[in-house]
């Protein structure tokens, strides 16, 4: 027998102790509770504040884009309000490649990227206008064109300018989580619509471009996600699932983009 | 006593105890999208820990008749084996833990096909204990069991992990070759259904590659834990009775070590017993045994009444090299002659088998 008072009878007494707790932390590790999913609080802000920013994006958002122009910096917020009036006001349905290459799109376009690097209301201001453009433009895939997809990817791409910019910093911001999450899944249909553009078949450029932002700005690999993966995974788990591991990565995104707002189909029909 | 044996087996229980410790840390473990970790809850571990006590309990009764059956009459449940010393106690807890670990490990956590599986468990306990096959924490059949169980875990929990709550997803035909979405609702039956909250998901939904990997290897981290505890439990009550054998005569010792072999021990029921009941145990078994030979030894002395019946031919040869094996040398030595009449028997068969007379000589 080992001796209790020798070095091995020590070694095996501490050994024993170990395994034993060894043996209470694995029973005591079940009860570890699961982390509760980010929620942005909402924070009651000092002074005047843009409360439902939500309105602002959904197909009521002309009743409120007014409010916005107090927010916006004194050097352009007279071409704010002119582009406002002007997006909120476009008949007709041009087609988007043709109306963003005309004077008004470029400067609507100049203005979106000032928008951008500016404060986070006016970030949710150019994002109104973004949306407005999107819901009364035509972006739908044509049948006789020789690059279907062209006018999705446009699109796609001004969300993506959006999104490189604010998407990190907006998951925890009550003003612009919500929006921020909404844009991702936007900007996944927008991509849907481009990659399914040609009547037979699909294309790979633009689910890879998709894929590949998406997994930068939402970290979907095997490492922790970002925080607006987190917000887009407790709110759209299931498009995020079928992003991760399917074939048809966009769909989720594309279905609950549609259920949300459900105006945006490229065509400007309510 | 062999030292370095007892260390050796100590060692082992000791390491099993690790072994075991770190598969019930991994299987107690998930880990969600976000790459937190959380724990697989109560519930199950509960159940698991049921569930061990109904198997040991099973396994104390297989014990006990084993012996009942092998070895004494009056053997009963006061038979079984109990660990007598530190080493011996925590190879019982190790193997109780592993045991509760490894069932609560596969089972699912929650919902109708958390009681399904315990219905299953229990049939394979109940049935274990008819087949009185004691003595093993986890037979073979337990152990593919509880693998099958873990499969199904993991297909569940692959599931879950895609957003898919339920167990199979069948495609009905036509309808889904359709390339319309309004047909989308219809175009799918799910089989199984369940919900995250009956499995424990975390709300940030359950990372499967990693979970995966934490409970294949918590799995098998137990089961090996449990085998090589088990293995040197049994070392280290051999080395228990070999210290109390070895403290007779050196030849003594020698000779009771041939007449009860070292494998046939735990068999005999000699495993858990205290000292002063084992020494006891080992003189009972050690007279019947000498008894035994002692009336094999006269059966064997009785030649002659062998001699008579001898059938001849090679049987006959053999009973005459058990019965009078100097006289069978000694017509070896002769070059083959053989004077007994069971020689001119043997011929005359010969003869009749093929007409000719087959070697050796005639009187």
């Amino acid at each position: 027998m080992v001796e209790t008072g020798t070095g091995a009878g020590r070694g095996l007494s501490l050994a024993i102790g170990a395994a034993s707790v060894l043996f209470v932390v694995a029973i005591g590790v079940r009860g570890v509770p699961p982390a509760k999913s980010v929620a942005p609080q909402d924070v009651i802000e000092e002074g005047p504040r843009i409360v439902e920013p939500m309105q602002f994006l959904g197909s009521g958002a002309k009743l409120r884009a007014a409010e916005l122009d107090e927010w916006i910096a004194a050097d352009r917020r007279a071409r704010f309000k002119a582009l406002r009036d002007l997006v909120f006001h476009l008949d007709g349905c041009p087609p988007l490649l043709e109306w963003i290459a005309s004077m008004d799109g470029q400067r609507l376009e100049r203005l979106l990227g000032e928008l951008r690097t500016g404060t986070r209301e006016e970030a949710l201001a150019g994002l109104t206008l973004l949306y407005q453009v999107a819901r009364a433009t035509e972006w739908k895939p044509g049948v006789m064109t020789t690059t279907p997809q062209a006018p999705a990817e446009r699109l796609g791409s001004l969300f993506q300018d959006w999104l490189r910019t604010w998407g990190e910093k907006s998951a925890t911001d009550p003003l612009l989580s919500e929006p921020a999450v909404a844009t991702a899944l936007v900007y996944g249909r927008v991509m849907y619509v481009a990659q399914n553009a040609p009547v037979i078949g699909t294309l790979q450029a633009p689910l890879d471009r998709a894929r590949t932002f998406l997994n930068e700005l939402l970290q979907t690999g095997p490492s922790r996600r970002s925080p607006l993966g987190e917000l887009v995974q407790s709110r759209h788990g299931s498009a995020l699932s079928r992003f991760v591991g399917t074939d048809d990565p966009l769909s989720g995104f594309a279905s609950d983009a549609l259920t949300m707002f459900p105006d945006l189909k490229g065509n400007c029909s309510p | 006593m062999n030292t370095t044996r007892e260390h050796s087996s100590v060692t082992g229980i000791v390491g099993g105890a690790w072994l075991v410790g770190v598969g019930g840390l991994l299987l107690g473990l998930q880990i969600d999208w976000n790459g937190s970790v959380s724990g697989t809850g109560w519930v199950s571990f509960a159940i698991g820990a049921l569930l061990a006590v109904g198997a040991t309990l099973v396994r104390l009764r297989g014990d006990a008749a084993r012996h009942h059956d092998e070895r004494a009459p009056r053997a009963g449940v006061a038979d079984v084996s109990l660990p007598r010393d530190v080493p011996g106690i925590l190879a019982v807890v190790t193997s109780f833990l592993a045991l509760t670990f490894l069932i609560s490990g596969v089972l699912v956590p929650g919902g109708p096909w958390l009681f399904f599986e315990i219905v299953v468990l229990g049939a394979v306990i109940v049935a274990r204990r008819q087949r009185a096959d004691g003595g093993r924490w986890l037979s073979n059949g337990m152990l593919t069991l509880l693998a099958a169980m873990l499969l199904f875990r993991l297909w569940i929990a692959y599931q879950g992990g895609r957003n898919h709550w339920s167990l199979l997803s069948v495609d009905i035909p036509v309808i889904s070759w359709l390339p319309f979405d309004f047909l989308e609702p219809v175009k799918r039956v799910s089989l199984g259904s369940f919900t995250p909250d009956e499995f424990g998901f975390p709300p940030a939904g359950l990372s499967f590659a990693p979970t995966l990997a934490l409970w294949a290897v918590g799995f098998v981290s137990c089961v090996a834990g449990l085998v090589w505890a088990q293995t040197s439990a049994r070392e280290h009550e051999n080395d228990r009775i070999h210290a109390l054998i070895r403290t007779l005569p050196g030849g003594l010792a020698n000779f009771v070590e041939r007449i009860l072999p070292e494998d046939e021990w735990q068999s005999l029921g000699l495993h858990g017993l205290p000292e002063r009941r084992l020494a006891r145990r080992i003189e009972t078994i050690v007279a019947e045994r000498m008894a035994r030979q002692k009336e094999l030894q006269a059966a064997l002395d009785a030649g002659k009444l062998l001699a008579q019946t001898n059938p001849g031919g090679f049987a006959g040869e053999i009973y005459r090299s058990i019965v009078d094996p100097e006289r069978r040398v000694g017509a070896d030595a002769d070059g083959g002659t053989r004077g007994s009449r069971n020689d001119a028997a043997d011929d005359r068969r010969s003869r009749d088998d093929d007409g000719s007379p087959r070697g050796g000589t005639h009187s």
